[in-house]
């Protein structure tokens, strides 16, 4: 039996490649989801202008789409950052909880001791340093043992999921609020450690946001202008040129690994810091930041900046569900959706690989 | 038409580039053991890989016991009872060897009793003289009982005419003598055996009748019996093809020694022994020729002086310095340059862009970097430059070297190992795979560069290539020198004789 | 602790380890074939909500409706696994990221919610559940009645499947094919083996698995439907495939093993012992990442069986 079809490998990437894929992908999930929709008896064209409407065109909705932007932006650019390298950490979810748990410890004990712009920068780093020691732990067996990364650090979310349940619900932890009897909760920070936000004219920006960016900016210079960045991307085309030229592999993958468990640590600290102001062992698990997170790097075909687009994008798209959800807005549309465009993503990310071929006529059919 | 097996006739199969097979005639008697003898590129695995089904033959037609056949497919052909033991085993590692050994033959019952098939595979081995336990692991077995299976395999399947690719290359003398006994009792029995080889002696003592391929044609073929090893050497490395040797501005200095390898031995992949206390020596300005055939051990020598590879035992000097074992950034900045025969993916990054892969081993130099950022603008004008110098077409320096021809790919190779100003240059197969001009011009770089004094370790199987390029020769032959010769006393005769084992009292 | 106990929280264990092992088992087989499933969790939830719908559909006798709710669970779960077996063996896509788009698609706040929300299915009970047996009434038997003789159907079918699951791997020619193919798919293909349809036949069949785990959760545990009711039981089978070596046996073990740490987790809450229960919780994850950093030394791998090929796209090698 023979396929009409079949896929040849390209050999040159067309340039512009790069931004009509995803658009193409975006498109087609829209058109797959419109069946759906239909499927169950909603208007596509309604719904889709409700979200855009919710996301994305007042300045309350845009607030509230930068609020969720932010942790998925520190999530994409931690799996951004190691699928650079071919190392697949799954495990942005724990490690921004991880981060959280870092950065409420010394925001905690701080107290509003210290001016808020040290405060911001401290729990910062605590948030980095605890992600990056979680995540390094899934780099060491990767480099040292060949375990595959991607169970351990999936195995590794559910852990911090646990750490900080025991932290909150199940001990009287130094995160936990001692005041809190019958519903516990996490220890509140001093008001004064509150992280600002910059105003614009009604729209608010948190800074973790703008932290992102900075992150973003800088893993972007990294990538293109560092030796590390070079390192990795030798590693990554070819792990024989790397042993040629005396890389050193082990190293490279444990440190990568560990920017970017440091990277979704920021993330967690910035829940706590920007938004919650408590570890929020609950809100933290709720919304699966680090599993959208891949989805967001997946998207923007792990460009840093990229990453930071796709997480205002998809965090529209989030934001405009909480708002809308009802019973004519069904729970679950919004994942449903991401999937699709994940998806379609998936199959784009093929036609930059390989074009589709008519075996027949033996011509190229699409591009 | 009975005792003839297979009768292949005016065999043409092209690739783009290359006639691999250019008219093959092949007559192969029921019931003997028929060696195919050529050197690397005359065409045996094309030739084998038609009779097998994997390729469709362009012209010319296969006889099967005097019947035309035509295979589109491996099954097919083991169907009518051609199966090949190729040199790549495929081998399912954690399966036993019985499982292995059933696990294509569509006889084999839905419902498997492991007594029963070991009982089977048991018996099978028995009959052919081979030892191979049957509940064993692969991963558990040496490379001879590894071989021993693929052969189970073939003949499970009720294979009449088994072919044999370099059967022996993976052997100890040992192992190889028991492969021959085997193949006795496969003719005993009527079955028929190709024996694919470039090793003169073996076929000499295997063989019933040998047909020799060189270039894609088939020279002759002759009785054992009536012929010779001298015969056969010149024969498969030919006689007619006249070549120059190259004019040097300045002779090298073989007495100021810049490459100094002493006893070193070393491992390959698979931990098994592949070089036993190689010494060799290169002078300044000096071209030496490691010739012979490819498997030898050349690349674990090249790996171990270019310090990707540790060595067991014995030391590497560059202009005076040892260089420690299994560095590679040692090695580079002991002043190694090394082309490896793998260039695509092992010399170059093929994804990375030309600019970047020229940076390669140059950009961790303060020209090149600061304080561990790269300075772009650097790296784009010593590109540049280089593009420049060495002639590279591309359509620029931020192009994919992936997408270069094989000829710029190896220019942009050889111009950054330049670039890094080495003492010494170890260069594995330069030429292969190019088309005549980029060959021409990385044999003048090469001599250019040994011309400014770079002491060049030149590996080949292109016997054509060494020695006319080559001030000295000398032979690998399963992981040992055999010979140093100088250049114009050689010949083309002798050298092919010391690559298909002779001794070296036997090849003068 | 008394025996009394133990044998509450073995029955126990018993009863939360099957859907554990349904879904492994899919993985089992999935993961043998060289594909890597990581939307085990989300096929477990679109059979969990389709379960639940099909109950509160189908009419007929409380067997037919069991049953039927059971095909269709198994059906729609299929129905995701072979989006993943054309985005994974057609398509050639990562696998990692396929399978976690699965789960995102399908998932806790995916389709399976919104179907849910769609059919109305969390608004209802779920009107025929599925009940224990009392099989040859032994049930009230002495130790072995509540261990072998007080369970759901599906339990007594989950025994009869692991027991044909092992024959079918290793002791019938289509399962050293299929064992094969995830191997070495270069050597399947060159003795004529289809590797893309071994693969897209066994991601499927464990989508179909999964989908029967999930059917356990809403028709069994818990029993009705609630969103992410599975609560990541996905991920723990996608563990248990590796601690089980992908072998059927050690995998139902290993389900049993951590079904008794769930087990033990409700005893010990209930009793109010204070021994913390997230030690309990935490341990499935820590130990198979024990399990996984054994098993990937170079020694172990080729003892253990970890399929060479799992999460490779196959290329057949062209000139």
């Amino acid at each position: 039996m023979k396929s009409p079809v079949r896929l040849e490998r390209r050999l040159e990437q067309p340039r512009q490649l790069s931004w009509i894929i995803p658009l193409v992908s975006l498109l087609g999930a829209l058109v797959v989801g419109a069946v759906v929709l239909l499927a169950t008896g909603k208007n596509p064209l309604d719904v889709y202008w409700r979200m855009l409407d919710r996301g994305f065109f007042s300045q309350r909705a845009l607030t509230g789409t930068l609020r969720t932007a932010t942790p998925l932006a520190f999530t994409g650019l931690c799996a951004a950052a190691s699928f650079r390298l071919g190392v697949i950490n799954i495990g942005g979810e724990g490690q921004l909880y991880v981060g959280a748990v870092g950065a409420a410890l010394v925001g905690l004990w701080m107290g509003g001791s210290v001016p808020v712009g040290v405060t911001i920068i401290v729990m910062i780093l605590a948030g980095m340093l605890f992600g990056a020691m979680y995540a390094a732990f899934v780099g060491v067996l990767r480099a040292q043992f060949n375990t595959s990364e991607i169970i351990t650090s999936l195995m590794m979310n559910y852990l911090a999921g646990i750490l900080l349940n025991y932290l909150i619900f199940n001990s009287s932890s130094y995160w936990r609020d001692p005041r809190s009897f019958g519903f516990p909760s996490g220890k509140p920070l001093d008001k004064r450690d509150y992280w600002p936000a910059f105003e614009f004219g009604g729209l608010s920006v948190p800074i973790g946001l703008l932290i992102a960016i900075a992150a973003a900016v800088v893993l972007w210079v990294v990538y293109k202008r560092s030796r590390l960045g070079f390192e990795i991307s030798v590693i990554a085309d070819s792990p024989r040129a790397a042993r040629y030229v005396g890389i050193r592999t082990k190293m490279t993958i444990i440190s990568v690994t560990a920017l970017s468990g440091a990277l979704a640590g920021a993330g967690g600290a910035s829940q706590v810091g920007d938004f919650a102001h408590y570890l929020d062992a609950k809100g933290l698990q709720l919304n699966n930041f680090g599993y959208t997170g891949i989805v967001v790097a997946a998207l923007a075909r792990l460009s840093p900046l990229g990453a930071v687009l796709v997480a205002v994008l998809l965090g529209g798209l989030t934001n405009a569900g909480y708002s809308l959800q009802g019973p004519d807005f069904p729970s679950g549309l919004v994942g449903t959706l991401q999937g699709l465009i994940l998806f379609c993503a998936v199959a784009g990310e093929i036609l930059t690989k390989y074009r589709l071929r008519s075996n027949r006529a033996g011509q190229a059919v699409t591009a | 038409m009975t005792g003839i097996a297979v009768r292949m006739s005016g065999v043409v199969k092209r690739f783009p580039g290359v006639v691999a097979n250019d008219g093959v005639e092949l007559e192969v008697r029921k019931g003997e053991v028929h060696a195919l003898l050529g050197e690397n590129g005359a065409g045996k695995s094309t030739l084998s890989n038609i009779l097998t089904g994997l390729y469709r033959p362009d012209e010319g037609s296969i006889e099967l016991n005097g019947e035309t056949v035509s295979f589109a497919s491996p099954r097919e052909a083991l169907d009518a009872g051609i199966g090949m033991v190729h040199q790549h085993f495929r081998l399912v590692q954690p399966f036993t060897v019985a499982e292995n050994v059933v696990l294509g033959n569509p006889e084999t019952p839905f419902s498997i009793d492991a007594d029963s098939i070991s009982a089977k595979v048991s018996e099978l081995a028995g009959r052919f003289d081979m030892a191979v336990d049957p509940n064993a692991r692969i991963w558990q077995l040496s490379v001879g009982e590894q071989q021993r299976v693929e052969i189970l395999k073939v003949l499970h399947r009720g294979a009449q005419v088994l072919i044999l690719d370099e059967p022996t290359a993976v052997l100890t003398p040992i192992e190889a003598e028991a492969l021959f006994r085997t193949l006795r009792t496969m003719t005993a029995e009527g079955r028929t055996v190709i024996f694919i080889s470039h090793k003169l002696d073996e076929v000499m003592s295997v063989s019933d009748r040998i047909t020799v391929l060189r270039g894609g044609r088939t020279v002759g073929t002759v009785d054992t019996r009536s012929t010779s090893t001298r015969e056969l050497a010149s024969m498969m490395v030919g006689r007619s093809v006249e070549f120059t040797r190259v004019t040097r501005r300045n002779p090298g200095d073989r007495n100021n020694v810049v490459l100094s390898v002493d006893g070193v031995s070393g491992n390959d992949d698979r931990g098994r022994r592949a070089l036993h206390q190689v010494s060799v020596s290169v002078g300044r300005g000096e071209i030496v020729g490691v010739a012979g055939v490819a498997g030898n051990g050349q690349r674990e020598l090249a790996e171990v002086i270019a310090g990707m590879r540790a060595s067991t035992e014995g030391t590497v000097t560059v202009g005076g310095v040892a260089v420690p074992s299994g560095k590679a950034r040692a090695a580079i900045a002991g002043g190694v340059a090394h082309v490896p025969e793998d260039r695509l993916h092992t010399g170059l990054a093929a994804g990375l862009s030309v600019e970047d892969n020229m940076a390669l081993k140059t950009y961790r130099t303060p020209l090149l970097s600061r304080f561990g950022m790269l300075r772009r603008g650097a790296i784009a004008e010593q590109a540049a430059g280089l593009v420049e110098r060495y002639d590279v077409k591309t359509p620029g320096t931020a192009t994919p070297v992936r997408l270069l021809s094989g000829g710029n790919v190896q220019k942009v190779l050889l111009s950054r190992e330049f670039s890094t100003e080495p003492k010494v240059l170890v260069a594995a197969s330069p030429t292969r795979g190019l088309d005549v001009g980029a060959i021409e011009t990385v044999r003048a770089r090469l001599v250019e560069a040994a011309d400014s004094g770079v002491g060049i370790l030149l590996i080949s199987e292109d016997l054509e290539e060494i020695m006319s390029l080559a001030d000295r020769i000398t032979v690998m032959y399963e992981g040992r020198l055999v010979a140093d010769i100088p250049a114009e006393s050689a010949n083309r005769e002798q050298i092919g004789l010391l690559m298909g084992g002779a001794s070296p009292e036997g090849a003068q | 602790m008394n025996s009394n106990l133990v044998i509450i929280i073995a029955a126990q264990a018993i009863f939360y380890g099957t859907p554990l092992f349904f879904a492994a088992l899919g993985g089992v087989f999935t993961e043998r074939s060289g594909v890597l499933n990581l939307g085990v969790e989300g096929m477990m939830l679109v059979g969990g909500v389709s379960a639940a719908w099909a109950s509160q559909h189908i009419g007929g006798t409380a067997w037919v409706t069991v049953l039927g709710s059971l095909l269709v669970a198994m059906f729609a779960a299929g129905l995701v696994a072979a989006v993943h077996a054309f985005l994974c063996v057609t398509l050639k896509a990562n696998q990692t990221v396929a399978g976690l788009s699965i789960t995102i698609f399908a998932g806790a706040v995916g389709l399976s919610s919104y179907l849910a929300n769609v059919w109305h299915v969390a608004e209802q009970k779920v009107p025929r559940q599925l009940v224990k047996l009392d099989l040859f009434g032994l049930a009230d038997a002495p130790i072995v009645g509540p261990l072998l003789f007080d369970h759901t159907v599906l339990t007594y079918v989950s025994w009869v499947l692991c027991a044909v699951s092992s024959w079918y791997l290793f002791r019938t020619k289509i399962g050293l094919q299929l064992r094969a193919v995830g191997e070495s798919p270069q050597t399947a293909d060159a003795i004529g083996i289809n590797v893309v349809k071994y693969r897209y036949v066994h991601t499927i069949l464990g989508g179909t698995l999964a989908g029967l785990g999930g059917a356990f959760y809403s028709l069994a545990i818990v029993p009705t439907w609630v969103d992410g009711m599975t609560k990541g039981a996905g991920w723990i089978a996608i563990a248990l495939v590796i601690f089980g070596f992908w072998r059927p046996d050690l995998t139902l073990l290993g389900a049993y093993l951590f079904g008794a740490l769930q087990a033990l987790g409700i005893q010990l809450k209930t009793r109010d012992v204070s021994i913390p229960g997230d030690l309990l919780d935490a341990l499935p994850f820590v130990m198979t990442i024990v399990v996984l950093v054994l098993v990937s030394t170079r020694f172990a791998h080729k003892r253990i069986g970890a399929p060479a090929a799992l999460g490779v796209p196959y290329e057949r090698e062209e000139r």
